[in-house]
């Protein structure tokens, strides 16, 4: 019965930010769908979770506006960028233009297969390339850091081909 | 190599389980003849008399020995046979024995030319020179000769029972075969709790495991000095993956190599002079060694691929690498001054983490067919690769035991991975961890000799 005051002030207050922040999330759809960290062949219904070794951001600023930085995701043993892939670091790109004063480090990450050494240089890799193509698209490189985590913090602890997808990227996070 | 073991080689990727080998024939019937106790049929060990106790390096087939029930004199309680079981494990453990349990012997050890090739160990257990100090007497006795190849005491306490065992064991594999044996050796390898990996350690035969790091961080693979009190590791701890060496003796580590990007794979030269290792700083994961006074740094490969995972030759002079230049990993060998890198892996589409072997004629190094990984043993030039774990999850991560004679590895045959250790050619595979997910065994260096050092 003592805990019954706390749930009822908690459920308001779930009820107040729910309401606060529905209008504007259905006026940001299209953004708020490009900013979930999903890979493109995969039909997965459920978005990974975001990273675990840098907390998500606070929505920036006064205009509440949330980020929607993208994440490149690779084929298996590949560092290569695929459409979808440059695809993400354009809308990256573009983003990163309007936030002038956004830096960001790009994780690059590898599935479970393969000795913790050669995914380490393979994640080295993927983050480079990503990094590169947002050089080459105009972002100034000094904006953008990269470290390799291999295959040691997977997205999906999975073991099949749906959690290996996910955690075959290039994670773009802000500093 | 004899023909035996050229007959057992199976090409990658033919699997399937073995039948019967002749050495396993051979073992079980010594075996099933010393346990029925009928020594005087001896047929069977005459007609393997060639099997000379530990001439091989590289046998195939194990002597047998005959451990006889340590006796204690005074209040020793159970530590006779504490003791015997510690030293039962090593001596089979040491691929050189199969071991057969007899009661003991009184007095002087006389000749059985019959039972040539065959040794007898007794040990006792008594009360030493006051303190509580306790104090073994062991006997390695030559059955065919009647020679006592061994006599040694060793003062301990009840905590010291177990080390004092492994040394004794391998002062007994000294004597006979003129190397030491691994009983006294320990393994470091990667343990995962939760987000965390750190270092730990265990003795060669999985017990007392101990963690070595505390950087609540992503410790990864660890590598022996030559020397034995030394580990080089990668650690995230300040953020990035930066190369730190750990000294056991003061339980401290120190910043080894800290440059920007990737600083891993970590592998001592022989000589200890040198640590070989993957470095980014140029854009791209090359081998580079550092000298292990950090002062000096060169590098070995120079291309847009990935270069990891070095390995130095028993001798130095060369170094074993993955590499990705054909577009997937594959094994390559150049001089330890980066010269002549060249293919040597000629099967298989994906084959990582070599190691040189102490003797310095095999590789060993894991290959991915079929979405599974395993475990190949090949000649060091890439000739006559032996797939030696097959049917049982994905086995990764090998590493020579110092006398070349087991591979230790990791493996998820039982779900989580876990350390496991089997002979070079696969045979008698044995779990050694069993809790949380374990990984990137390195198996420690012996010490050189303790026999020339006695009194």
């Amino acid at each position: 019965m003592r805990l019954t005051p706390r749930i009822a002030s908690a459920t308001l207050l779930g009820l107040a930010i729910v309401l606060a922040v529905a209008p504007g999330c259905a006026s940001r759809k299209k953004v708020s769908t490009q900013g979930q960290l999903e890979p493109p062949p995969t039909e997965t219904t459920t978005p990974p979770p975001p990273s675990e070794t840098t907390p998500p951001p606070p929505p920036s600023s006064e205009t509440g506006e949330k980020l929607s930085l993208e994440d490149a995701f690779f084929d298996f043993d590949d560092f290569s960028l695929r459409q979808d892939a440059k695809a993400a670091l354009e809308r990256d790109g573009k983003y990163l233009e309007s936030n002038s004063g956004t830096k960001v480090v790009i994780e690059g990450h590898c599935d479970e297969r393969g000795s913790v050494e050669y995914n380490l240089a393979l994640g080295e890799k993927r983050a480079r390339a990503a990094k590169d193509y947002l050089v080459s698209y105009g972002v100034p490189g000094n904006r953008l850091t990269t470290i390799s985590y291999g295959k040691e913090r997977p997205f999906d602890s999975g073991h099949d081909e749906s959690a290996w997808s996910k955690n075959r990227r290039a994670h773009v996070v802000p500093k | 190599m004899d023909s035996n073991s050229r007959n057992r080689r199976r090409p990658i990727p033919t699997r399937g389980v073995a039948a019967l080998r002749p050495r396993a024939v051979f073992v079980l019937g010594v075996a099933a003849l010393l346990l029925t106790g009928t020594f005087l049929s001896t047929r069977v060990l005459r007609a393997q008399t060639q099997v000379r106790i530990g001439v091989k390096a590289t046998g195939t087939m194990k002597s047998p020995l005959l451990l006889a029930r340590f006796r204690g004199y005074g209040p020793v309680g159970s530590l006779p046979n504490q003791g015997r079981a510690i030293a039962r494990n090593d001596f089979e453990l040491s691929g050189v024995f199969v071991v057969a349990d007899v009661e003991p012997v009184e007095g002087k050890p006389t000749a059985d030319p019959s039972l040539a090739g065959t040794v007898r160990v007794e040990g006792i257990v008594e009360v030493g020179g006051g303190g509580g100090f306790f104090q073994f007497r062991g006997q390695a006795i030559d059955v065919g000769t009647g020679e006592m190849a061994l006599e040694r005491s060793y003062p301990f306490t009840p905590g010291t029972l177990r080390q004092t065992m492994h040394q004794f064991v391998d002062d007994v594999l000294e004597a006979l075969t003129g190397e030491r044996g691994i009983a006294e050796t320990k393994m470091a390898y990667v343990k995962q709790d939760g987000r965390v990996k750190e270092i730990w350690m265990m003795d060669y035969d999985g017990e007392n495991g101990r963690q070595v790091t505390h950087d609540h961080s992503l410790a990864l693979s660890p590598i022996w000095a030559p020397w034995g009190s030394e580990l080089a590791f990668t650690t995230f701890k300040r953020g990035n993956p930066d190369l730190y060496l750990f000294d056991l003796n003061k339980a401290a580590s120190y910043p080894f190599s800290t440059r920007p990007g990737l600083n891993t794979a970590p592998n001592y030269s022989p000589d200890g002079k040198w640590i070989a290792c993957t470095l980014s700083r140029d854009g791209n994961a090359e081998i580079y060694l550092i000298s292990r006074d950090a002062q000096t740094a060169k590098r070995l490969t120079r291309n847009t691929v990935i270069d990891t995972s070095p390995s130095f030759s028993p001798t130095g002079r060369e170094i074993v690498f993955t590499s990705n230049r054909t577009g997937s990993p594959q094994i390559y060998v150049m001089d330890a001054e980066g010269m002549n890198q060249r293919l040597v892996t000629m099967e298989g589409s994906y084959n990582d983490s070599p190691q040189w072997s102490p003797k310095g004629d095999k590789i060993c190094y894991a290959a991915r067919h079929d979405g599974i990984f395993d475990v190949i043993v090949m000649d060091a030039n890439g000739a006559n690769p032996i797939q030696i774990t097959s049917n049982a999850g994905h086995n990764e991560n090998p590493h020579w035991s110092p006398d070349g004679r087991k591979i230790v590895f990791s493996s998820s045959r039982e779900g989580k991975r876990q350390i496991y250790m089997m002979n070079a050619d696969g045979s008698d595979v044995l779990r050694l961890t069993s809790d949380g997910d374990c990984f990137n065994p390195s198996w420690g260096p012996r010490a050189k000799t303790r026999l020339a050092s006695r009194s």
